[in-house]
């Protein structure tokens, strides 16, 4: 089963044969970091607000995909719920301000705890039960959480949602959060799928009987990947309410989009990967406003200068039909992609090259 | 009285609706194990085909049964084999392909639905859609009576398609153990493509029932795809009588729960449920009647 | 490799960057944010337009001093979020003086944050929400009455009948029903009415029958209803499927006025009462016409919801003409002093109560008497006269 995703036979996550390691490993630690380099230099040479939205947009959901990821992608329980999380930390942020008048900021941190707290009867429903059965509990619950936001209007006020006034009038102060909070996920994921734990994980994934009759206490574990899955995306969800400043239930535990948002973004940028969550934010959200614009207005622009009615008429279309664009889209890379960009590369550059290889030949 | 009875009589009716819903999933997940999230997008399809046949060539939707069901059963095999059958090939690290690929699948019908037909609202008004007949002071739908005695009938006759013919006994030797139906001489990619179809073509028939007494927009298809789960899990996979009894269940639990909660409610209820079946009774109805 | 997928993944929403704001260099832009798919698509697309229908008027007429006003028309999809993100774009790319449209109470709620913010204008036209314009941000405006001023016209239409003494108020679950409901129950107190019976549901529903059948255990005189078209509808054929007959039934929202709920109800439609803000008939010049020619030119009626944009286009217009300097402040202090008459009634901006720079308009009821939606109360606008109370449904 883990053997086509591009990994050796060995469970261990990040292991590879010893003669390339070396090598892997530098090329490995470059990358990110010149990842990071550019993303640290970006609102400094990028200054458009939209295009920092975006980008603010693509961190928070690189917090979402890898918190996803660590249930889901290394642990093996697919869940549908995750919005549950992002709402708790989201609304735990909110209330914060607006009941308590404490600025949303302090919540953050708290915003984790909360969802984690969450997470501890969420677990404990849902991993009595396994594969399908799972991912129905989890959206079960995903939905019960947003009727109860719904329905208490004494706590949450209802559909009348939480408003509350951002702290900075620049996109710049919560696009370094976001970095941050990007990063040090990333960064602790990596720890912890490279200890113990993360051995743990794997085997209940790859076969939960067999890790438990080797003494792992599986029911523990799965709660602590849990945890560590609702405490990152509670976080991110404490993020989203300190920067959009608007919050109400059908948005932050809405199960379209943020839940099956998030699994989208991990599996299309690859489950079980370490940078599938980041690669799958980008391409997720640049796609979304990609098709939402009509390809960033290129569409408009090429109407009126054209002056051609029919571009037009083909523009509105487009933009009409944006969401059908990321549908056929999903449907396309699941397709095709099955592991995902980071865990499918190796699939995608063979095609690439044997393609080039054709084209030289004839 | 009155609001116990009526309670009750809504209840039931909405139930043998709710049932034809979750027949066709409850197929589907008990043969392929397949969380199919794009079911309720397979019944707004069906409810276009029967608004088309109404409106444009003035077909009854009663008779248009005739046209949606077995349009569904093709465009439910055609799902099967190009998209989700391939999946089944593929080695990945989760299973679970397959559910997002139905989540994509339900997002191009609905945008292809909005494309077509636009968001409006559309509906259809036959000369019964709001009658009723009374029997004392409780008052039947015509419409959702008939819909009930249908869902019954459908059951019934799905119970001993399953039970008697050899397409059904197929059917339940995929769902039970692939491999070793394979052994037997039953291609399971063949079946998986046929259930599929039979899945969707039982949801098309509960669109166009329902067509009459709702209405009908892109986007549907959601709320009706979390029923066919809430009613799949309580009955049972597989099992055909047990849709009956969750699709009942869930109607008469959202109904009491509507009245003598709120309204608001209703959902929550079902969801929870939901909750409390998966946890203490997982086999659901079928575990206690073994059908 | 994987660095050039990285990179190029950083790289395509910058791509972006090449066309900012090429075109258009001597328009005068105004931004407008709808949903344009998704559910309230239909209503968006109405809104959309009757702006342009406006916009094409005054750009034929010589524009606003001589410049044509170009359109910046951006897709809400009707979500709070997806709002912000249109209106960030306007405002930072597009360089709008002012916004408007928005539609949905939450979309402008969230939107107008914004706006306020980044001190740009915006002038609120469907959002309904009271606190929009209770929080004294000098740059949002709001042309329509606030939910809580719907059914006003209700409020001296039963001082008038006299004889009713309880109400029962079903509500849709969202911002603008759980906040109507709880600004109309205030209202009911105030007319010493009784709310024997108070409760929500979630849109879409199938089967109203168990919340009908309580309504129709408790017997009020008047049910009003908060609802959206394709529930109102369902709501009346399922009231009439009970032989529910309160003596009056009466909406609280565009649902109730649409032609799609006359449609779908059929005859359960007949003799519902609607609080409404405008119909063609009302006394200001212009609705009529504006009327009209919708149809004319795009085949199908308007409604309010359509005046309330078309009116938002000619003061919008109107500030852009009389302001000292073409900038978002300037436009904000031409919008402060508007004093005119558009198609949807008298515009002027003026603080009550808790609210501030908020248009105040009288509402309407209207009846649908037979298929015909008639303008039945203030008796001076009347185009016909109300019945009451409804009929029973077997006596008719």
């Amino acid at each position: 089963m883990a053997e086509t995703s591009g990994q050796k036979a060995d469970c261990r996550p990040f292991a590879s044969t010893h003669g390339e390691k070396n090598q892997k490993m530098t090329v490995k630690r470059i990358l990110p970091l010149g990842l990071l380099f550019v993303l640290i230099l970006f609102p400094l040479m990028v200054r458009d607000d939209y295009q920092q939205h975006l980008m603010i947009l693509v961190l928070m959901w690189v917090v979402i995909g890898s918190g996803w990821n660590v249930i889901a992608g290394y642990t093996g329980q697919v869940s549908f719920g995750d919005a549950a999380f992002f709402g708790t930390g989201a609304y735990t942020a909110g209330l914060f301000a607006y009941k308590l008048g404490i600025s949303a900021w302090w919540a953050m941190a708290f915003g984790g705890v909360m969802a984690m707290a969450v997470a501890l009867p969420f677990g404990w429903i849902c991993f009595r039960l396994k594969g399908a059965y799972f991912a129905l509990a989890t959206l079960a619950l995903n939905e019960v959480m947003r009727h109860v936001a719904t329905l208490w209007e004494s706590l949450t006020d209802g559909m009348v949602g939480i408003l509350i006034m951002q702290t900075f009038v620049s996109k710049v102060p919560y696009y370094y959060i976001a970095l941050a909070l990007a990063a040090v996920s990333v960064l602790s994921i990596e720890m912890i799928m490279g200890s113990k734990w993360g051995y743990y994980f794997v085997s209940i994934r790859e076969d939960e009987d067999a890790a438990e009759s080797l003494g792992i206490d599986t029911h523990f574990y799965k709660m602590v990947s849990l945890n560590i899955a609702a405490f990152l995306t509670g976080m991110a969800g404490s993020l989203y309410m300190n920067y959009m400043g608007f919050i109400d239930p059908e948005v932050v535990f809405s199960l379209h989009d943020i839940s099956i948002m998030a699994i989208l973004v991990g599996i299309v940028g690859g489950v079980g990967t370490l940078y599938g969550p980041v690669v799958g934010a980008f391409v997720m959200v640049a796609v979304h406003e990609f098709f939402r614009t009509g390809f960033f207005g290129f569409f408009n622009t090429l109407a009126v200068l054209t002056g051609s009615d029919v571009v037009h008429v083909v523009a509105g279309y487009v933009m009409q039909a944006h969401v059908l664009g990321f549908g056929i889209l999903v449907v396309v890379v699941i397709l095709l992609l099955p592991n995902g960009i980071v865990g499918d590369w190796e699939k995608m550059m063979g095609t690439l090259s044997s393609v080039r290889k054709k084209g030289m030949a004839g | 009285m009155e609001v116990f009875l009526q309670t009750l009589v809504a209840g039931i009716l909405k139930g043998g609706l709710y049932s034809l819903i979750g027949i066709g999933m409850t197929l589907i997940m008990g043969v392929m194990g397949i969380i199919n999230l794009a079911h309720g997008q397979l019944m707004m399809v069906a409810m276009y085909v029967t608004f088309v046949c109404f409106h444009y060539l003035g077909i009854d939707p009663y008779l248009a049964l005739f046209i949606s069901a077995p349009l569904l059963f093709v465009l439910g095999m055609v799902i099967q084999k190009y998209t989700l059958n391939p999946l089944m090939e593929v080695e990945s690290l989760l299973p679970e392909n397959q559910v997002l690929m139905t989540v994509g699948i339900g997002m191009v019908l609905t945008e292809i639905a909005r494309f077509v037909f636009g968001s409006d609202y559309r509906s259809l008004k036959t000369s019964y859609s709001s009658s009723a007949f009374y029997l004392g002071e409780i008052s039947f739908s015509v419409a959702l009576t008939a819909a009930f005695f249908l869902a019954v009938a459908f059951t019934v006759f799905m119970f001993w398609f399953l039970l008697k013919t050899d397409m059904g006994r197929s059917i339940r030797a995929v769902g039970q153990d692939k491999d070793a139906a394979s052994l037997m001489g039953v291609n399971p990619r063949r079946i998986t493509i046929i259930t599929f179809g039979i899945g969707a073509a039982l949801v098309a028939v509960a669109g166009t029932l329902l067509m009459p007494l709702y209405y009908l927009f892109p986007d549907i298809g959601g709320p009706f795809t979390r029923k066919a789960f809430v009613i799949t899990i309580l009955g049972g996979l597989g099992s055909t009588v047990g849709a009956i009894f969750g699709g009942v269940t869930l109607g008469l639990a959202e109904s009491f729960g509507a009245t003598y909660i709120g309204m608001a409610y209703d959902d929550m209820i079902g969801l929870l449920i939901f909750l409390l079946v998966l946890l203490f009774l997982p086999g659901g109805f079928k575990r206690l009647t073994k059908i | 490799m994987k660095k050039c997928a990285l990179i190029l993944g950083c790289l395509l929403p910058l791509m972006g960057l090449v066309h900012s704001g090429a075109f258009g260099a001597d328009g005068l832009k105004v931004g407008v944010i709808l949903p344009l798919t998704g559910k309230l698509a239909k209503f968006g697309e109405i809104e959309k337009r009757s702006f342009i229908l406006a916009v094409d008027e005054i750009n034929a007429s010589g524009g606003v001093n001589g410049k044509r006003i170009d359109l910046v028309i951006e897709d809400t999809t009707g979500k709070p979020h997806v709002g912000r993100s249109a209106i960030e774009k306007l405002i930072s790319r597009d360089k709008v003086l002012v916004v408007g449209g928005g539609y949905s109470s939450s979309v402008t709620w969230a939107a107008v944050a914004v706006a306020q913010q980044r001190q740009v204008p915006f002038l609120v036209n469907t959002g309904s929400a009271d606190r929009i314009t209770e929080q004294s941000w000098e740059y949002i405006f709001r042309l329509n009455p606030p939910v809580s001023e719907y059914p006003k016209a209700l409020g001296s239409f039963i001082s008038e009948i006299g004889d009713v003494k309880t109400a029962v108020i079903l509500y849709e679950n969202t911002l603008f029903g759980q906040s109507g409901s709880k600004k109309f129950s205030k209202q009911c107190a105030d007319l010493g009415l009784k709310v024997v019976m108070e409760e929500g549901y979630e849109a879409g529903a199938v089967d109203f029958k168990p919340l009908l059948v309580k309504v129709k255990a408790k017997k009020p005189d008047f049910l009003y209803m908060i609802s959206y078209v394709m529930d109102a509808s369902l709501l009346m054929r399922q009231a009439k499927e009970l032989n529910l007959n309160p003596r009056l039934f009466v909406g609280g929202a565009a649902g109730f006025t649409l032609p799609e709920f006359q449609k779908n109800a059929g005859d359960a439609s007949d003799y519902v009462f609607s609080a409404t803000l405008w119909t063609p008939s009302v006394p200001y010049p212009g609705a009529k016409a504006y009327y009209d020619k919708f149809a004319a030119t795009y085949g199908c009626p308007t409604e309010y919801h359509g005046a309330e944009a078309y009116a938002a286009m000619y003061v919008m217009a109107d500030a852009l003409k009389r302001a000292t300097s073409l900038t978002p402040k300037g436009l904000r202090d031409a919008l402060a002093t508007t004093d005119m008459m558009t198609a949807f009634g008298p515009v002027k901006f003026v603080a009550y109560d808790k609210k501030t720079q908020q248009n105040r308009l009288p509402t309407f009821l209207v009846q649908w008497l037979h298929g015909n939606l008639e303008t039945v109360w203030p008796k001076d606008v009347a185009t016909a006269k109300y019945v009451y109370p409804v009929p029973k449904w077997n006596e008719r």
